[in-house]
């Protein structure tokens, strides 16, 4: 039998096929295509049954991490959506928090809300801070809004109230209203969504929701078609932003979860990888075209988040935390009118891509001065299916960068990639110290095509010792779908000081929550000895706006005494102090539902028989001027070789840079690793 | 053609600008992360900086532009009052006084710490925070009808408070029990001295890296550098002089308009920008200290020149002040300060009207809001555990600019804060949310509309609520630009949409609400640009769809020929 993970990328598509009976890996790759996501998925998928040998009735396990909801929101194309909300309150969607997006810079400005100001309809109702009602429902007003917004042509409507967080009466009746009228409208209330207090921010999520939710749905029936036009009879999980796995049918009540599917996917597979090879503390570096995605793996355990900007849109929902940074291969190096070399932030992107491409670019990229050093191979890329100028990149370099400077090509692309590296050393730390982490304690785990092709040098920088780069780094997404367990998020929200007298009620939240999750697990077939519920409180000291989360165990009662122990120690690592006698609050109380997927592990890798002949040699420039530098096939590398450098490593997905000084081992799980000279 | 100069290594100052700026934003990450207090934990109401021993601003991490190259002042107070020969290792300053330290206003307090390398003091590590609360009789210690400084809490001037490493327990008390909140201040103080201390071990660390000569080099190219391309910029502007005027609803105690004037003069390779001809310093507290007015310089030229534009001395070094002693943009001691970024803002409007008139049009931007409208709260909590004082700083519309609508209901210029939830609010205070939306009719009328203003309507749930406003431009709206309509007015209301309405004064003062009654305060809009007749019909057509003004307005504004094609189109 095989479990089989599939990534759908902006370029590619990457799969990961796992097999059962002896545990190994195998990788595969094919272009995306836009236009219909499962279509590169059904190629693929048909292209790797060939090639793997597998029959669709072998598939025991499918799981995809996807981008459709996000590039909707992107590119603006969700369906046309209204949205009922409480009188007074129609234009919180557009305020949001009233702040404008860059301090100096005034053509940077917030994106138009996806509901316009038309589509955004009040009705009469209230709902207080304690959860009473103030003000029944207008049911009247409810049905013309829907009459209204029905005429307008919406497919989809989202309805948001005041504290419906609280008390969800009145957004339930209201659905039940406008479904009525509008049967085949797609509807999405808050309370469903995201049940927590902070109305822009839920409001937000929900629209985009309701926004995404019709086309997610035509997205998926395709996709389960062509699943079923393969043969292949498991239902299909999808990856979602918490780096759990949720059904189809989830999904379609909740695509929004789905923002951040394939970068959790990475950094869940990095954790595991990363910690099953002795590294329990790692930063993790993603680079692609246009940009590098980086995130914080401590003990074991990657960071997470409650809330993000989808296309300058708040996504809140549980997610694992990684930073974007606007600097990736097609960054375009530039001199500016003050004789300062600049790397970015614009991006060649894929189109029209670096000059060495020869897709049209004309302005010199960092993939270009890697081009130009040899550092990618000059002649090829992409295991020979994409031809490189080099004579072109090195022409570029030297008319924009080298003659104005007053340097050689060589000299300019160094710093080409030194400016690179600093840009996004500066982002790395940046990320780190806001939690508060020393970096030096950190190993590097870098991924994606272009991660391992600059991973020493941005170690360098950042005081980091030692790079893990798994293998195939640019399917670590794919992989990462392969190690996660299916999840579903649940929310209680209510401000309460954490007393004698309100911990009841406070672990009574937990146990509905609990009670629900039970159901959902149920309905997903999962036995009961692969169930747990993770537990954490979100809570604050009384005066301050600001949540700190506070993990209880998986199961079994907690004491408020254990809960405030518990809050002390969790401030202190996150701030740095604690305060003592000062009172606490309980903001926000979420269960995980988690369902344990059962997964073989991987085997060892075998051990070198001895050192492998290079499959070739190229003239690569490093700080130290032109090397001879072998060339490895990584497939040919076993565990225990130690290759010093200069040397490159090649595999399908990535290139691994190895600077003359350093050395390279392979551990027992195929991992390479290596020691960075201070 | 601009002048290229040569910087001894331009990859090399790249690397260390991004070295640099990592240690600042490392020490920013720190107080932001460790600090207690709201304001300097979520509203980010702090900065931090790098200087050399000679007192030059090397790298700044700002997280609001009010404090644009504000610390400037403090560290150079620090030197004169304590020569750094004098500095031990281990020490660390604070100060915050407008007059004896180069503050900006009481509430900012500024830690200033010398860096040893080897033995030498060589660097000068600093931050300053919004403190929400330094005493007086005022809480929050801002009070636009305070007379003098000695309303507006204690005033500090440069004091050590750490010798050698060693604590003054005592003068972090006297400090901390001079505010409502002394448990903040103390716990808020310590982190910002440890903000420095880590700045500190940073710069040793990357000298250690890269050796003093290397530093001392690139500092030197980065500061070169950063000149250089303010310059450019300033060559790119026609020489000449141009002048402006903003006006102030009144000095924060009453009386007429009070008149801000800008010329800013280009000379060559250097900005002149004087403020001759502006009111006397204000009875009331909105006089800006030199600090204050320094950042509102360096934003406006930041903003209108070159937003990437580094904040060092380079830039500084480009840009000449002049300020009128005893004007309410050079206030005389014993000015009160405190509620100066109305003021600044209004200076901003102002810069931006001069420069409008020096740079090409695609540069400029129509007159915002320009205010940083107020509403303070205090009463019983929700719950009855306790009092509470709820301050909302309120954003409006932004100016419209060549291409593009000004952004609606966002804060402009010298702060950038964020609201506070209706579901937080209401769960606190005994309050209620009545309303929170754009003000319709707001948006000045132009080929870009202006940004539109918020509505904030507040009900008291309990008798007793205490209300006071800080706000402005209730007289007259935003100005337009080439064409452009003023923007709407602000207005303040009492019970509004009841037979008790009541409009208030823009600076109403401890008003007593009963249960069930409201306030509203309206901000206002930003000026359009261009004429109106030349706006877009189909933007005009989704304006009317929109409810962002009535028919009846459109008419009025746009002209009844635009607004049948508009409808048409529709």
């Amino acid at each position: 039998m095989y479990r089989i993970g599939f990534d759908v990328g902006g370029t590619f598509t990457d799969f990961t096929v796992h097999d059962v009976r002896d545990g190994s890996l195998r990788y595969f790759k094919t272009p995306s295509t836009p236009a219909d996501p499962s279509e590169a998925i059904e190629a693929g998928l048909r292209a790797l049954f060939g090639e793997f040998g597998i029959a669709a009735e072998e598939v025991s396990f499918v799981g995809h991490g996807t981008t459709v909801a996000t590039n909707m929101v992107i590119e603006r194309r969700g369906v046309r959506t209204g949205l009922i909300t409480t009188k007074g309150f129609r234009d919180v969607l557009e305020i949001g928090r009233q702040t404008r997006p860059s301090l100096y810079d005034y053509s940077v400005a917030n994106p138009s809300p996806l509901v316009p100001r038309a589509l955004r309809i009040e009705v009469a109702e209230r709902i207080d801070a304690a959860g009473d009602e103030l003000l029944p429902l207008d049911e009247e007003a409810v049905s013309s809004a829907a009459r209204r917004l029905g005429e307008a042509g919406v497919k989809a409507v989202g309805i948001c109230f005041l504290h419906a967080y609280l008390r969800d009466a009145h957004e339930r009746r209201a659905a039940e209203i406008v479904r009525g009228i509008l049967p085949e409208a797609y509807v999405s209330t808050s309370s469903e969504v995201l049940p927590e207090f902070r109305e822009y921010e839920r409001f937000s999520t929900t629209v985009i929701n309701a926004y995404v939710g019709p086309r997610m749905e035509r997205y998926l029936e395709r996709f389960l078609a062509r699943l079923n036009d393969l043969g292949a009879t498991v239902p299909p999980y999808t990856i979602h932003s918490n780096g759990g796995l949720m059904s189809v049918e989830t999904v379609r009540a909740f695509p929004v979860r789905t923002c951040l599917s394939g970068p959790a996917a990475g950094v869940v597979g990095a954790a595991e990888v990363a910690r099953a090879a002795g590294f329990p503390d790692v930063v993790t570096y993603d680079v692609g075209g246009t940009s590098t995605d980086v995130s914080l793996i401590a003990n074991g355990r990657p960071a997470f988040a409650t809330s993000r900007l989808v296309a300058d849109y708040p996504v809140r929902t549980p997610m694992v935390d990684v930073h974007v940074i606007g600097a990736g291969g097609g960054s375009i190096a530039w001199i500016d009118d003050a004789g300062a070399l600049k790397v970015g932030p614009h991006s060649a992107g894929a189109d029209p891509g670096p000059v060495a491409y020869g897709q049209g670019g004309k302005e010199p990229t960092l993939t270009d001065a890697n081009i130009v050093l040899h550092r990618l191979d000059p002649v090829s890329l992409l295991g020979g299916r994409m031809t490189v100028q080099e004579a072109a990149a090195h022409q570029a370099i030297e008319e924009k960068i080298a003659s104005p400077l007053g340097l050689t090509v060589e000299q300019a692309a160094l710093g080409i990639i030194r400016i690179a590296v600093s840009n996004m050393s500066r982002a790395i730390r940046a990320v780190s110290t806001e939690k508060g982490h020393d970096l030096a304690n950190f190993a590097l785990f870098p991924f994606g095509g272009a991660g391992p092709l600059h991973a020493s040098a941005v170690a360098r920088e950042c005081g980091i010792r030692r790079v893990l780069v798994p293998q195939e780094p640019g399917t670590m997404c794919a992989r990462g779908i392969l190690m996660s367990d299916i999840s579903l998020d649940f929310v209680r929200s209510e401000v309460v000081q954490a007393t004698e007298e309100s911990w009841p009620g406070i672990m009574e939240r937990f146990a509905s929550m609990e009670a629900q999750g039970r159901d959902w697990l149920d309905a997903s077939q999962v036995p009961t000895e692969h169930r747990t519920f993770a537990r954490v409180i979100d809570a604050r000291y009384k005066g301050q706006n600001h949540e700190v989360q506070v993990t209880l165990p998986d199961a079994g009662g907690f004491t408020l005494a254990e809960f405030r122990a518990a809050f002390t120690v969790a401030h202190r690592q996150e701030y740095g102090y604690d305060v003592p006698d000062r009172v606490i609050e309980v903001v926000n109380c979420r269960l995980k539902a988690v369902g344990a997927v059962e997964r073989p592990a991987t085997p060892p890798q075998g051990a070198a028989a001895a050192m492998p002949a290079p499959r070739a040699s190229r003239s690569v420039h490093f700080d130290e001027g032109w090397r001879n530098t072998p060339i490895f096939d990584r497939v040919a590398l076993g565990a225990g070789l130690r290759i010093p450098g200069p040397a490159i490593i090649d595999e399908m997905s990535s290139t691994t840079v190895v600077e003359p000084g350093q050395s390279v081992t392979m551990d027992a799980a195929g991992n390479l690793i290596l020691e960075i000279a201070a | 053609m601009n002048a290229m100069p040569s910087l001894s290594d331009p990859i090399a100052m790249e690397v260390f600008s991004n070295r640099l700026l990592s240690i600042t934003e490392d020490m920013g990450n720190t107080l932001i992360r460790s600090s207690f207090s709201t304001n300097i934990k979520e509203r980010k109401d702090c900065s931090v900086g790098l200087f050399d021993a000679a007192g030059r601003l090397v790298a700044q991490a700002s997280h609001i532009p009010l404090h644009l190259g504000s610390l400037m002042g403090s560290v150079k107070a620090v030197l004169q009052a304590c020569p750094i020969e004098r500095m031990r290792e281990g020490d660390a300053f604070v100060c915050n006084d407008p007059f004896l330290a180069g503050g900006t206003h009481t509430p900012d307090i500024a830690v200033v710490t010398p860096v040893f390398i080897e033995g030498e003091p060589r660097y000068i590590a600093a931050n300053v925070g919004h403190h929400s609360d330094v005493g007086g009789p005022t809480p929050g210690s801002i009070s636009g009808g305070a007379t003098s400084i000695f309303a507006e809490g204690l005033r500090i001037p440069v004091t050590r408070l750490v010798r050698a490493g060693e604590l003054d327990d005592g003068l972090l008390n006297l400090i901390a029990q001079n505010s409502r909140e002394p448990e903040e201040r103390a716990l808020d103080l310590k982190v910002q001295i440890a903000s420095n201390e880590r700045g500190a071990r940073l710069v040793q660390g990357l000298v250690q890296q890269m050796g003093l000569a290397a530093v001392i080099a690139a500092t030197d190219d980065l500061l070169a550098y950063t000149a250089r391309r303010l310059r450019n910029r300033i060559r790119d502007m026609a020489d000449g002089s141009a002048q402006s005027s903003a006006w102030l609803d009144d000095d924060g105690v009453g009386g007429d308009p009070v008149p801000i004037i800008a010329r800013v003069t280009v000379e060559g390779e250097t900005l002149v920008v004087d403020f001759a001809g502006s009111a006397p310093q204000a009875r009331g507290a909105m006089n800006v200290a030199e600090s204050a007015l320094r950042a509102t310089v360096y934003y406006a030229v930041k903003t209108l020149l070159d937003p990437g534009l580094l904040p060092n001395q380079g830039m500084a070094s480009c840009i000449e002040i002049r300020a009128p002693e005893g004007s309410i943009v050079n206030p005389r001691f014993p000015a009160a300060t405190g509620a100066r970024s109305i003021t600044c803002n209004k200076i901003a409007r102002a810069l931006f009207g001069a420069f409008a008139e020096l740079l090409p049009p695609e540069r400029a931007m129509a007159a915002s809001l320009d205010s940083v409208p107020v509403i303070i709260f205090s009463g019983e909590r929700r719950l009855q555990d306790g009092t509470f004082v709820y301050l909302e700083s309120m954003g409006g519309g932004v100016g419209a600019r060549h291409n593009a609508d000004g952004m609606d209901g966002v804060h402009v210029h010298v702060t950038n804060t964020s609201n506070l939830p209706a579901e937080a609010l209401e769960n606190e205070y005994a309050l209620l949310v009545d309303e929170y939306a754009l003000v319709e009719g707001s948006g000045g009328a132009g080929r870009h509309r202006g940004g539109m203003g918020i509505a904030r309507q507040i009900r008291a749930t309990r008798d007793g609520v205490i209300f006071s406003a800080r706000s402005d431009g209730h007289r007259a709206g935003a100005p337009g630009l080439f064409g452009g309509l003023p923007g709407g007015t602000a207005r303040l209301l009492r019970n509004p949409g009841t037979p008790q309405e009541e409009e208030l004064s823009s600076k109403a003062a401890n008003l007593v609400l009963k249960a069930g009654e409201s306030v509203r305060l309206e901000t206002p809009g930003g000026g359009g640009f261009g004429a109106p007749a030349e706006r877009d019909p189909r933007a005009l057509a989704i304006d009317i769809a929109d409810g962002r003004f009535t028919i009846e307005a459109a008419r009025r504004d746009y002209g009844a020929p635009l607004v049948v094609r508009a409808t048409a189109e529709d």
